[in-house]
């Protein structure tokens, strides 16, 4: 310890004035709140503090002063990297590894002792030389550690914009993977599900969509970057950090910019004896919803009316008795029962210097379309341990392997569940002679395959992936508050597509040959990171740092093969069976390389500053643009911190605004190269069986081509009130995409070879984030309501050059154009006609502008351009994908040894284009029908809005036309979980710690006026086609029991 | 505390070890593809560019299906299938934004871009010169056939060529039709320059000198010079391209590519199909498309083998093989009650579909009959006698004798019936005053050919794609009527 200035000042008023201690002598300045900011970064600043110089500060009078000593534990044992301060002055130092600590103080002064995590308290000295301190867990927000790129902060110290997620919020959900869980749990996080099959994909979109190109954020596992966490076990998930905005994300630089998912997995704790948990559930599900189509005898009758609006003869099929009997119900034999089954196995504890977890888990889900299944098995093993009291090793890894099959339910030529509303009613599943029936009796019936056929016969389409997920960590205390970090990560995986297409020869989409394609690819990515930490207090001044350089290389390789004439026997479904074998390689490198760094400065708690600055060098670039240099800034003022402030209702007050720019370099490898590929097979030869493969351009060049920038404003409050019990916080944010990448467009007259990608476009998202959260405890009966809000405005404001919009993947089925992206518009609005009702008469179409082909009982459009004839420049935006509002809503209760959860989600003002409509409804498509179609027109004034029934449908009624926009608002109650957990002192008669039953639902119910089967559609081409339901599969209502049990 | 630091040194020594050889991370080696730098080194390369060139022809974009549903306008054939946007192409009632004429825009082009990269490229290669020729000639040939396609179905296009390629300049404005056939004529002529008279083992497929030659002449009927076209089809006439034995041996996987054949689009199941198969009757595994009218069965004159040869009717019995044996064709198996076999047939192994056919695009039958006419109309009736009685003579019909225009026309239609032409044909008849394309297509033959309405002279040319219209941001400009 080295000598201790001692000062008086009297009559201040400390929130008025402060101590220039750093420079040695007291001044006085006034301070201008807000100017100052203060920061003391992340936990390990205090872990890694070590005493301090300091000045004893007493406003009255100089005491006696003494040593104060003593251990700070909890109730599982020491604590080291606690703070005791001397309270009302700058005098602090932290317990050491053993929870030791010493201090001078006056021996009438009083201790404060604090440590993350833990309620603070207070201990008057009274003269006494040892203090041992017991603190207890305070489960207050405020006090709450969030992980932070390459650190942890106090949350009541974080000046960016972050939402958290715990364990126990995403603990047992019934679904396949982590992002899923997440759906409404933080404001400003969509969780965008691309239906519901088994392992089906889902889309994380972080404050709207920042891009037309890929816009998933970076995840960091542990501490390993990752473009995705498939494989993840949630159950593994001790906390889930979401980094919004550029002062939170910028240290990750040039994958930064549609934000960062931070995941921490659950560790043993220090000092805890050995516990087993076991997490178990099980339970069935099924489709909430299924569409009316047409009867056999129905059908007909419409079929009959449709060739007669035509003007033609009636094929004889539709008088032929044996397809005139209501046969099958198709979507009732597609839909079954599925199951979900879930087991969880962990061990936690720890020894003298270390702590381990090591985790077992065992996922299997079987969908509600038959033969759709996905399981998952993890593995994690997570150690920590302190080899000397200056060095500390941690390890993370988690396996896992999943696997998947799920039959075609996304082309809307012959996805399974488009099929079955199609598939003539009449038909049975099989017929008489044992083999399926089928549409090759009549093109009347359409060219669909019989959808039993395909979900039984057409359906190995399995998919394996195995995960390794994995870093090792060293930290070692170098100096007084500095600590130098290494960090070593492999992200690997291996992924098997093996897919087999049988012989087809009695259903129209048929197959002449069979054939088996396996695609067989590993990827690894490994990272090296190196870096120095410092924390430390000054008196008031805490000041953290980090600073470091970090590489990560990403290797993908593998083969495809294919060939035919397999037969359908697991045994023979081998490559080598085969003719005509083919087989390509592929692989690909990128690289990153980058420094960062992190400065935190704190005043007293009260004033809070944070600037970051990474630069990468990336290889997706050419040559000369390779380097992105990312700054951030950001500051927070602790209102409540200030003497001037006394509102006694308002526990935290605190304000923040910080601004940064981030980069995102998803975009496709070697843009600035034209590429050529091989592959093109043509025959020659007098028997036409010389095999050729042609070379061709397949891309063309933009050697400029770089990452698109993001620039984003944000300003912040946060609130607590009334002891805690209500918190509220809201953040604003302004995130203007720029450089955007667009392709430049696909003119026909180059050839199909892609064009390049140019640095072109700006995307601007605004957003206002709402969090509210109330908890409180009356008696035995405790509750709490936590609530989320986000209201996010997508704009593009430009795009190439002479560019008024992108267009989007026609519907395949009608060819129609759907989505457009517009200047000045949101991405991916619905663009087409707008209709005014039905031809009622003759006279009505005469009386409207020239609509070619256009009858009495066809749809009306509207001649928008007034120019008198109704053509392709009578269409305008009819529709935008994008929810005026996302939200959700957690309800808890609990009583005694019961718990209850209710978990909403919603979305307000969205728009959902029923492309599912445009064939179902369409009677030039020689299918079945939607029921609806009984309302059709048949005369003046029959209908208004369902168009007669006509084969040549020469006014093309089925255009894009707001006819099928349909509002997708919904209100889902997500999750319904009633627990209860079995008195302590009769499970531990049997050594039981804990032990809960729970009955849970998934998609309970859903309140929403949309008539397809699922509101949320997510994305049919990239984000520039959005909420278009073509039939995807739809998500299904769960009910399970499960039991949590602790050893 | 102190001894920590040697702790260190391994960090260090990492540190610059990692620093020292890492720019290996940023390397960017584009694995499996080559960069056009790096291409374009010897013959293999230029052999693989203009394999590449043909390989579109193929498509269903192209000859596996869309090309072919212009030929549904003619009075020879019901759209049957299940394309609703077929309906309006047959029926005159289309808008530009009807599927069927986008499909194969960008398909022809990109045969053009495939082109333009052998014609920039390959002169700067070293190689064998007869290779080197060949190819080039290929290219212009390639070139010219899809202007040539363009020059039919839209009439003016943008022509991209090779300083488009180099400027990287694609949205531009549309040639007339005098000016794509100006270009498909020059490139044809340095095709028959460049190009062998015939190929032998592997190469046969590859367009020749009288690939060239054919198209060349079929040009010039269409411009109505009629003496080009007699003296470029007659390069066929006494050329080595003689009609094969049998009709049908066009048709058949086994002998299709014999020397009648200058041109087709070549089918190999399993390595490399055409989807033309698409004409089957669907309970045989096809889409029934392209159902042959009344009209024409009733067109072929008693006797005339090529009826059968191209058109099921009810009663026909085919091997199928396999566990179905013989099979018989009736009247339910299409739309129509008849259906179109020239681009498909059963292996007779399995009774599956036979996806090895070829799609014949150029004959010389075409050709003889391409002469016949110029000659009648440049010399009036008889003067094509010759030309039209060799093609008759090939499946035993009578000759003709001081054969006109009518009998011209009706031994086009049986001859060439299915094969693309008969639309064309009577437009370009129409446009000659020779036929009333009007009142041809506004008589009602019933369910399968009602009274359609052709607009003259909107209707000789289909709209080009909407679609490139708005991506052109007013550059390229619609055809008149549209």
């Amino acid at each position: 310890m080295k000598s201790k200035k001692s000062v008086s000042y009297q009559g201040h008023d400390s929130s008025l004035y402060a101590w220039n201690l750093c420079a040695g002598f007291p001044t006085k300045r006034k301070i201008l709140p807000a100017l100052l900011f203060c920061s003391l970064i992340s936990g390990t600043t205090i872990v890694a503090a070590i005493p301090v110089d300091g000045l004893s500060y007493d406003s009255n009078i100089i005491n006696f002063q003494q040593t104060i000593t003593g251990t700070v534990s909890d109730e599982l044992g020491p604590l080291p990297g606690a703070t005791v301060q001397v309270k009302g002055t700058s005098v602090g130092v932290t317990t050491d590894f053993d929870g030791n600590y010493s201090i001078e103080a006056d021996s009438d002064a009083i201790l404060v002792v604090s440590y993350l995590g833990y309620a603070t308290q207070e201990v008057a000295i009274n003269g006494q030389q040892t203090l041992n301190v017991q603190l207890q867990p305070d489960a207050t927000q405020l006090e709450d550690v969030v992980v932070v790129g390459y650190g942890t902060t106090a949350k009541k110290d974080v000046t960016g914009a972050i939402s958290s997620v715990k364990a126990e919020e995403i603990e047992n959900l019934p679904v396949a993977n982590v992002e899923k869980a997440l759906q409404g749990r933080m404001s400003g996080v969509q969780v965008v599900n691309n239906g519901g099959a088994p392992g089906g994909e889902t889309k994380i979109r972080i404050r709207g969509t920042g891009t037309v190109n890929n816009s998933d954020p970076l995840y960091v596992v542990d501490g390993v970057p990752t473009s995705n966490i498939n494989g993840l076990n949630q159950n593994n998930i001790a906390s889930l950090e979401v980094l919004k905005d550029a002062s939170a994300s910028a240290i990750y630089g040039t994958r930064a910019a549609n934000g960062v998912v931070i995941i921490t997995t659950k560790k043993g704790t220090k000092g805890q004896k050995p516990s087993i948990n076991l997490n178990a559930y099980t339970g069935f599900s099924n489709v909430r919803k299924t569409i009316d189509v047409l009867t056999a005898p129905q059908l007909a009758e419409i079929k009959i009316e449709r060739s007669a609006n035509d003007g033609a003869d009636a094929d004889a099929v539709w008088s032929d008795p044996q397809y005139l009997n209501q046969t099958t119900d198709w979507q009732d034999e597609i839909f079954e029962t599925g199951y979900t089954n879930n087991a969880d196995f962990s061990v936690t504890g720890a020894g003298e210097n270390s702590s381990y977890l090591v985790g077992f888990g065992y996922y299997d889900e079987q969908g509600i379309l038959s033969n759709s299944f996905a399981n998952r098995l993890t593995f994690q093993l997570n150690t920590d341990t302190q080899v000397t009291d200056w060095l500390k090793i941690n390890q993370n890894l988690s396996i896992s392997r999943r696997k998947t099959n799920s039959p075609n339910t996304s082309s809307s030529q012959s996805g399974v569940i488009a099929s079955a509303l199609r598939f003539h009613p009449g038909l049975p599943v099989y017929l008489a002679d044992g083999n399926y029936s089928t549409t090759q009796v009549s093109s009347e019936f359409g060219d669909i395959n019989n959808p039993l056929h395909t979900i039984n016969e057409d359906n190995d389409l399995r998919q394996a992936n195995t995960r390794l997920l994995g870093n090792i960590q060293a930290e070692i205390k170098l100096y007084d508050g500095l600590s130098f970090k290494a960090n070593f990560g492999l992200d690997g995986e291996i992924s098997d597509r093996k897919r087999y297409y049988p012989q087809i020869l009695d259903q129209t989409r048929n197959r002449g040959l069979s054939s088996l394609e396996r695609e067989y690819s590993e990827f690894y990515s490994i990272l090296q990171e190196y870096f120095l930490s410092y924390n430390k207090l000054f008196g008031d001044h805490s000041v953290g740092a980090v600073a470091g350089y970090t590489e990560q290389s990403f290797e993908n390789q593998g083969f495809y093969a294919q060939a035919n004439n397999i037969n359908d026997s697991e045994s023979e479904k081998i490559l080598s069976n085969g003719d005509n074998d083919n087989a390509t390689e592929f692989r690909s490198h990128d690289g990153l390389r980058s420094m960062f760094a992190r400065v935190n400065y704190g005043y007293k708690n009260r004033y809070l500053l944070t600037a970051t600055f990474r630069s990468d060098e990336s290889s997706r670039f050419a040559e000369g643009n390779q380097r992105g240099n990312f700054p951030a800034f950001s500051a927070g003022w602790r209102i409540s911190e200030e003497s001037f402030f006394n509102v006694p209702l308002i526990d935290n007050l605190k304000i923040s605004g910080g601004w940064g720019q981030l980069g995102n370099q998803n975009i496709d490898r070697l843009q600035y190269l034209a590429t050529l590929t091989a592959g093109n097979r043509y025959s020659f030869g007098q028997d036409g069986q010389v095999q050729v493969e042609g070379i061709s351009q397949s891309t063309y060049a933009n050697p400029d081509v770089t990452w698109e920038t993001v620039e984003m404003t944000n300003f912040g409050l946060e609130t607590s009130l009334f002891d805690y019990r209500l918190t509220f916080n809201a953040n604003y944010f302004i995130k203007n995409t720029e450089d955007m990448l667009l392709r430049l467009p696909a003119i026909g007259s180059q050839g199909t070879a892609t064009a390049p990608f140019k640095n072109a476009g700006e995307v601007q998202n605004k957003g206002l984030e709402l969090e509210l959260g109330w908890n409180d405890q009356k008696g035995d009966f405790s509750y709490g309501v936590s609530a989320n809000a986000s209201f996010i405005s997508n704009k593009v404001v430009s795009l190439l050059e002479n560019q008024d919009y992108l267009t989007s993947d026609p519907f395949s089925r009608t060819g129609q154009e759907l989505s457009r992206t517009y200047i000045g518009e949101p991405i991916a609005t619905f663009y087409g006609y707008k209709s005014d009702g039905l031809f009622q008469s003759e006279a009505e179409v005469n009386a409207h502008a020239l609509q070619e082909g256009a009858q009495p009982g066809d749809v009306r459009f509207q001649d928008l351009n007034n120019d008198g004839v109704i053509d392709d420049n009578d269409r305008m935006i009819i529709g935008s994908p994008h929810p005026d509002v996302t939200y959700g809503l957690n309800l808890d209760f609990g009583y005694k040894n019961f718990d209850l959860t209710a978990f909403f989600v919603g979305v307000g003002g969205v728009d959902i284009f029923n492309a599912e409509k445009t064939v179902g409804m369409n009677s030039s498509f020689n299918f079945n029908y939607h029921a609806e179609i009984l309302d059709r027109w048949t005369g003046p004034g029959t209908s208004n809005s369902t168009p007669r029934v006509t084969f040549n449908d020469e006014n093309n009624n089925f255009r894009t036309s707001d006819l099928f926009i349909e509002s997708g608002d919904y209100f889902r109650l997500k999750n319904l979980t009633l627990g209860y957990t079995l008195p302590l002192d009769i499970t531990e008669k049997y050594g039981i710690g804990k032990l809960r039953l729970y009955l849970s639902g998934q998609n309970v119910f859903t309140i929403t006026g949309y008539s397809g089967f699922d509101p949320e559609l997510g994305l049919t081409n990239g984000n520039l086609q959005q909420n278009v339901d073509t039939a995807q599969f739809p998500q299904s209502r769960t009910y399970l029991l499960g039991v949590n049990l602790t050893f | 505390m102190k001894n920590q630091y040697k702790y260190l040194v391994p960090f260090v020594v990492a540190i610059c070890l990692v620093q020292s050889c890492d720019d290996e991370i940023l390397e960017t080696t584009p694995y499996g593809q080559y960069t056009s730098a790096e291409f374009w080194r010897n013959a293999e390369d230029a052999e693989a560019a203009a394999n590449a060139m043909y390989q579109p022809l193929r498509w269903e974009d192209l000859y596996g299906h869309s090309e072919n549903v212009f030929d549904n306008s003619s009075d020879d054939l019901f759209r049957a299938g299940d394309h609703g946007y077929e309906t309006a192409m047959e029926n005159f009632t289309f808008d530009a934004s009807n599927n069927g004429f986008r499909y194969g825009w960008t398909a022809k082009y990109e045969m053009i871009a495939r082109a333009n990269a052998v014609l920039i490229n390959v002169p700067n290669i070293e190689m064998d010169a007869t290779l080197k020729n060949r190819i080039l000639g290929e290219a212009h040939f390639i070139r010219a056939f899809a202007y040539w396609r363009f020059s039919v179905i839209y009439g003016s296009v943008p022509i991209v060529l090779e300083q488009n390629v180099i400027d990287n300049n694609f949205n531009i404005a549309k040639s007339s039709i005098e000016e794509v056939r100006s270009q498909v004529e020059s490139d044809l002529l340095k095709a028959i320059d460049y190009l062998p008279e015939s190929y032998s083992g592997d190469d046969i497929g590859r367009a020749s000198q009288g690939t060239a030659y054919g198209l060349l002449a079929k040009l010039y009927l269409y411009e109505e010079d009629f003496a080009a076209a007699i003296s470029a089809g007659e390069a066929i006439i006494n050329g080595p391209y003689a009609l094969a034995g049998n009709y049908r041996d066009n048709f058949e996987v086994a002998s299709e590519n014999n020397p009648e054949m200058l041109f087709a689009a070549q089918g190999l199941d399993g390595w490399a199909d055409v989807p033309k198969t698409y004409d089957a009757p669907r309970p045989w595994g096809g889409w029934d498309f392209h159902n042959p009218v009344e009209d024409i069965v009733n067109e072929y004159e008693t006797d005339d083998p090529r009826l059968g040869y191209s058109i099921l009717r009810p009663g026909d019995m085919i091997e199928r093989g396999g566990e179905f044996g013989t099979v018989e064709f009736t009247a339910d198996l299409s739309q129509t009650g008849y259906s179109l076999t020239k681009y498909w047939s059963f292996n007779t192994d399995d009774g599956t579909i036979n996806r090895d056919h070829n799609v014949p695009i150029l004959r010389a039958a075409d050709v003889y009959l391409i002469v016949a006419e110029a000659k009648i109309r440049q010399d009036g009736p008889g003067a094509g006698d010759s030309e039209i009685n060799i093609v008759r003579n090939r499946v035993g019909l009578d000759p003709v004798s001081n054969a006109g225009m009518p009998e011209l026309i009706h031994e086009r239609r049986v001859e060439l019936f299915g094969e693309n032409q008969r639309h064309q044909d009577l437009m370009r008849w129409d446009k000659a005053g020779i036929v009333d394309i009007v009142s041809i297509y506004g008589e009602d033959r019933g369910q399968f050919d009602p009274p359609r309405t052709f607009e003259k002279p909107k209707h000789y040319y289909f709209p080009l794609p909407q679609s490139e219209i708005d991506k052109s941001e007013g550059i390229l400009i619609q055809n008149e009527d549209y």
